[in-house]
């Protein structure tokens, strides 16, 4: 069956973008309904830190090791949520399955095998969400003696996406044919999508939380990410005219590639990784192979990326000193969506449990602002790559390889616009335009907001944390290394190789401390105190 | 005249219910194209017939298709 971008609305129904927008902001909606008083998203499974044996006084019952986020933040039903504990998790599984599986459907997938996959993904990623919340593995230097430790990894929620990553990689290098099997459901850029709607709640939920505090700081807090919006804007510049023209030219002079397989390299490794990589090949006309050769690097690329560079940022430099300048760095320097804002929520955990224990708890950072400045940045990226390739093509057909009678259809940078930044901004908008219509933390509004807060939480924190295990665990599974070393990729790996690290990294860096450097958290470890 | 455009490896391809052509470079499948629909009357003389080829994502293996979902579309000009 073919599938052509014909209209405006083509592929509504049968991409994954658009069901990203569909799944965040159905449940976005369903969480708004908070603020009438009704509460349908409080089943939200959420873990929390456990070991074997409590100490007396301390915690960490296994019993409690899962829970509803109803039955801390609900306003109406929190005694019903409550009474869910673990069996949150199947409220959870049973309610994304049935959404899912819808989006399966009208993309016409394999509806059997996707269901069975999605199941297996989901338990494996809960089971995984379960290990990797031991306080051995998460619980921060100021509390490991409640869980009755004397040391602990003090890895936060870190260790759970670190944990997914290798289980999927287990999977996805050693037992290829599972893999195969569970690729249906693994599907790593739809989940980030829907999460990165998810973060658009979070992003708008952040002023909301830290008006609890005072209103100075959600104003503030608001301020912060309109600040983290304009100076995302920069890696548009970045990308486009200091990393491809630079990228382009060492593959041409240096390594010799061909004029359009060096265009197409320079998108995918400067820009938007996969995304662009397709979109230049486009413009510039090239033979589809280009740019799948190009993608399957990009792709093993991101995830050696994901692995290095959270602890490199956290642990060597800049570290807890300048955290949004490494989370905007990040933006820049990681291609594809999913590994991007898988490795800014890793950071965000690394860094949040760092500046925790090196200050003995007197500084905690609100969760989701470095992930917020990794995502930033890369969705100013995405959002102009149609133009770029409308520009690429135009110099390309008018110009370069010039056929008479040829010409560029404006409409082809609407078919390349990532859809699912709409559902991230309308999210993001609409939480803020809450904040501010309701006196922006002044006591007269503040009942709305904390009704606003019972929807916004089990959403922004509990299905966004949800998509990303789940993206880290899909992203483990598709990931086979050794199609690196199987594939005749030649030149084009050193050029990969010698591009991100001599320059797209050490860039990205300069650049993000340019603009980024000296931008505060707010510390709200005052609020957790009193919470 | 909308035709829906693949590479099968080797070749752009083109085609429709009406037509169906292949040829390893753009430049001579337009040439092809336009000589196919001069011979059979598609244009006539002094006219500008446009086509509109339609790329089918398809063609994007499986696994690429979740990070972009558009290769390109083109519409040539042919002269009668």
């Amino acid at each position: 069956m073919t599938s052509v971008n014909r209209k405006w609305y083509s592929g509504m129904a049968t991409q994954e973008d658009w069901w990203a927008v569909y799944l965040g902001l159905f449940f976005f909606f369903l969480g708004l309904l908070s603020i009438a008083g009704v509460d349908l998203v409080g089943w939200a499974v959420y873990p929390t830190k456990w070991v074997f044996n409590v100490p007396e006084g301390g915690k960490g019952a296994i019993s409690h090791a899962f829970y509803a986020l109803g039955s801390k933040y609900s306003l109406t039903a929190k005694a019903f949520y409550k009474s869910l504990g673990w069996w949150s998790i199947i409220w959870t599984y049973v309610i994304f399955t049935i959404a899912t599986c819808i989006g399966a459907a009208s993309m016409k997938w394999d509806l059997k095998r996707f269901f069975i996959g999605w199941t297996i993904i989901y338990f494996l990623t809960i089971a995984t969400w379960f290990i990797g919340h031991h306080a051995f593995f998460a619980a921060n230097k100021t509390n490991w003696h409640q869980y009755g430790l004397n040391f602990a990894l003090s890895l936060g929620g870190g260790a759970s996406f670190i944990l997914a990553l290798i289980f999927g990689l287990i999977i996805g290098n050693f037992f290829k044919g599972f893999a195969n099997y569970l690729s249906v459901a693994a599907k790593p850029e739809w989940y980030i999508k829907t999460a990165i709607v998810f973060l658009g709640v979070k992003v708008g939920y952040l002023p909301i939380k830290a008006a609890a505090t005072s209103a100075k700081m959600g104003q503030q807090m608001a301020s912060l990410t309109g600040h983290l919006f304009l100076a995302g804007a920069v890696a548009t510049i970045v990308a486009y005219l200091i990393f491809w023209p630079g990228i382009y030219l060492i593959a041409r002079k240096m390594f010799k590639l061909p004029r359009k397989t060096a265009a197409v390299l320079g998108s995918g490794i400067s820009i938007c990784g996969v995304s662009a990589a397709v979109a230049t090949g486009g413009a510039v006309r090239a033979k589809p192979v280009v740019s799948i050769m190009v993608s399957a690097l990009v792709v093993v690329w991101a995830v050696i990326e994901l692995v290095v560079l959270p602890g490199f940022f956290t642990h060597i430099w800049p570290g807890t000193a300048d955290p949004l300048v490494a989370g905007s760095a990040m933006g820049m320097a990681v291609k594809t969506d999913g590994a991007d804002a898988a490795a800014g929520d890793l950071l965000d955990e690394f860094m949040r449990n760092k500046v925790t224990a090196e200050t003995n708890g007197a500084v905690v950072w609100p969760e989701g602002v470095i992930t917020t400045s990794a995502v930033m940045t890369k969705v100013w990226i995405d959002m102009f790559i149609g133009l770029w390739a409308f520009v690429l093509a135009m110099i390309w057909v008018y110009k370069i390889d010039r056929r008479p009678g040829e010409t560029v259809q404006a409409s082809e940078v609407w078919h390349r616009f990532p859809k699912f930044v709409l559902g991230y901004f309308a999210a993001w908008f609409i939480y803020l335009g809450i904040f501010f219509a309701n006196g922006a933390g002044a006591p007269e509004g503040m009942h709305v907001l904390k009704a606003a807060k019972a929807g916004a939480v089990p959403v922004e924190k509990g299905f966004r944390k949800l998509f990303f295990m789940l993206t880290f665990m899909s992203l483990g599974i598709i990931t086979d290394f050794s199609k690196l070393a199987e594939a005749k990729f030649g030149r084009m790996v050193w050029v990969y190789f010698v591009a991100l690290f001599c320059f797209i990294i050490p860039v990205a860096i300069i650049i993000a401390y340019l603009f980024h450097h000296g931008m505060q958290i707010p510390n709200i470890a005052g609020q957790v105190a009193a919470g | 005249m909308d035709v829906v455009i693949t590479h099968d490896g080797r070749n752009w391809v083109i085609e429709n219910d009406r037509l169906r052509l292949a040829s390893p470079t753009l430049d001579e499948l337009d040439v092809e194209l336009a000589r196919l629909m001069r011979a059979r009357g598609m244009v006539k003389k002094g006219q500008v017939a446009k086509v509109f080829m339609g790329f089918d994502n398809a063609t994007i293996p499986e696994w690429m298709r979740p990070f972009a979902q558009h290769y390109f579309n083109r519409v040539v000009e042919v002269r009668g």
